[in-house]
């Protein structure tokens, strides 16, 4: 068994050096699109961020001043529930001090000044408003009305603040997602051709292997290990230049005047991580896939 | 040992490559294949060792139709047999001794039984002075010799030899057929395709001959004619 390993591994680096050309054009191939990828994950992460707050298709926030009374706040609350044909009521939320902390947290985490200025004491409560009406003038109105109550801090429509980004998130989303699934296909094609190469440059020794007995799998191995190699050290070198692009973003972007909405584009490290795992995951898939199609298509050599 | 019934070979659609042909080859038999260029030698051969399916009949070896045998088993078909062929098949980044291992290795021996079954056929061939050179450092009846080591050392019960003296000189092909012999007194099956008239004539072994596919004659202790 151990020897069997020893082989393979032996058989794996060998035909790594052979063909260092064709293996580096396909390891920094994966690497591009796996950025690409990663850049898609983190992008939405961040637009994700910036849109928290209206999830769910809520289009407008009633905030709610953080010394209002219990009674104010069930005013309001009624005087929303009073609208059943404009508001919906059954999707009607309330998230108090707490929750909407929690939110806070997520909006805020590039920009720590306005987030240690609010604590769970003093930020303002909020209630999300999903309407049923299409009509927006007839939400503004409301707006307006709601704008009145006591208690209430302000009134933000969805309209006014995030429906271009929204947009503009599904765009690019669109857009890098196409581009790195096609990126991704070039480089299924790439690691498929490197491994024929050396499928080819081996066929005396894959044509003696096969006469005298050796199973099909041991043949193969080497190859798709060497695919699934090249995969991963593309995944390898994808996580660091995203690392490198996610540090640049989020130094430039704690330049920004604390309180714009940009300072919310930026990703937690934890998030990063496990995109850098997927990346990782995606890379040695990629791999083994181009080379176990190569590796079983050109056995019979 | 080898037994064929009425086995029919085809290539593409139409070219009769083997038609109806039926033998049996006992165990510790040495029997040359002969026949001109496209007789069908090669191809009784591949059957044998299943690098080809008969269209029609049956290949039987050590008591087992080869043909309904699943892929997977074909391997473990094949460590019962050693290939030796014209072109030797060497492979020349790798020395002697390595060429001789390699049939081990990949059919998964430990290192410790390499080390010792090498050097002992490497000594049966005449070659355990040379275990170190490459291919290319030989002469033809040298790297014909590594290549029967190559296929005896797994010791197979067959030995198919394809031409193994179509490359060499008559006095060292002399040297091949003398070890081909040796092999076969270890009661190793040995089938060898040739059309080499002194070989045949000076070793007086069963004769099957062939001609476009068909069986023409099978005699024992035979000539070329």
């Amino acid at each position: 068994m151990f020897s069997r390993i020893a082989y393979a591994l032996r058989e794996t680096w060998e035909s790594f050096r052979r063909n260092l050309t064709l293996t580096a054009a396909a390891v920094l191939t994966s690497a591009v699109s796996l950025l690409l990828v990663g850049s898609t994950f983190l992008i939405q992460r961040a637009f994700e961020n910036l849109l928290v707050q209206w999830r769910g298709d809520v289009e407008m926030i009633v905030f709610v001043r953080s010394d209002a009374s219990a009674e104010q706040v069930a005013l309001i609350d009624s005087v929303l529930r009073a609208s059943p044909t404009i508001i919906d009521i059954e999707k009607l939320r309330y998230l108090n001090k707490t929750e909407s902390y929690e939110e806070a947290k997520r909006i805020f985490a590039g920009d720590p000044v306005t987030l240690g200025l609010l604590t769970p004491e003093s930020i303002p409560t909020q209630f999300k408003v999903v309407p049923l009406s299409e009509d927006p003038l007839l939400v503004r109105s409301l707006s307006d009305q709601y704008r009145t109550l006591p208690g209430v801090e302000a009134v933000a429509l969805a309209e006014d603040e995030f429906e271009v980004i929204s947009t503009l998130s599904n765009f690019i989303r669109v857009v890098t997602l196409v581009t790195s699934l096609v990126l991704l296909l070039v480089a299924v094609g790439l690691i498929w051709n490197t491994i024929r190469t050396a499928m080819f440059a081996r066929r005396r020794e894959i044509e003696v292997m096969k006469l005298v007995g050796a199973t099909n799998w041991f043949i193969r191995i080497p190859f798709m290990l060497e695919g699934l190699l090249q995969g991963l050290i593309g995944g390898i070198v994808s996580c660091g230049g995203l690392w490198v692009l996610n540090s640049a973003w989020t130094s430039g972007v704690t330049g920004f005047k604390p309180g714009t909405g940009i300072s919310s584009l930026v990703v937690p490290d934890s998030y990063l991580t496990s995109v850098m795992f997927i990346l990782l995951g995606i890379g040695a898939f990629v791999g083994a896939i181009g080379s176990a199609i190569a590796a079983t298509r050109f056995l019979d050599v | 040992m080898i037994r064929l019934e009425n086995v029919t070979k085809i290539y593409g659609t139409e070219t009769v490559a083997v038609r109806d042909a039926s033998f049996d080859i006992p165990k510790s038999q040495f029997v040359f294949l002969v026949g001109p260029s496209g007789s069908g030698k090669s191809t009784l051969l591949r059957l044998i060792n299943r690098q080809e399916q008969p269209e029609r009949g049956d290949v039987w070896v050590a008591g087992r139709n080869i043909n309904e045998l699943p892929a997977s088993r074909v391997p473990h078909l094949r460590r019962s047999m050693g290939n030796v062929f014209q072109d030797y098949k060497l492979l020349l980044n790798k020395t002697v001794f390595e060429n001789v291992a390699f049939a081990l290795e990949v059919i998964g021996k430990p290192r410790h039984v390499i080390a010792r079954q090498v050097p002992i056929v490497l000594d049966l061939v005449g070659l355990a002075d040379k275990q170190d050179r490459f291919p290319n450092q030989l002469s033809g009846g040298e790297q014909q010799r590594v290549s029967i080591a190559r296929a005896f050392v797994n010791r197979p019960l067959i030995m198919l030899a394809d031409e193994p003296t179509g490359n060499l000189d008559p006095t060292t092909s002399e040297g091949i057929m003398g070890l081909l012999d040796e092999i076969n007194q270890t009661g190793t099956t040995v089938v060898m395709a040739t059309h080499d008239h002194r070989v045949v004539n000076a070793m007086r072994r069963r004769v099957i001959q062939l001609d476009r596919g068909v069986i023409l004659r099978d005699q024992e202790r035979g000539v070329y004619e």
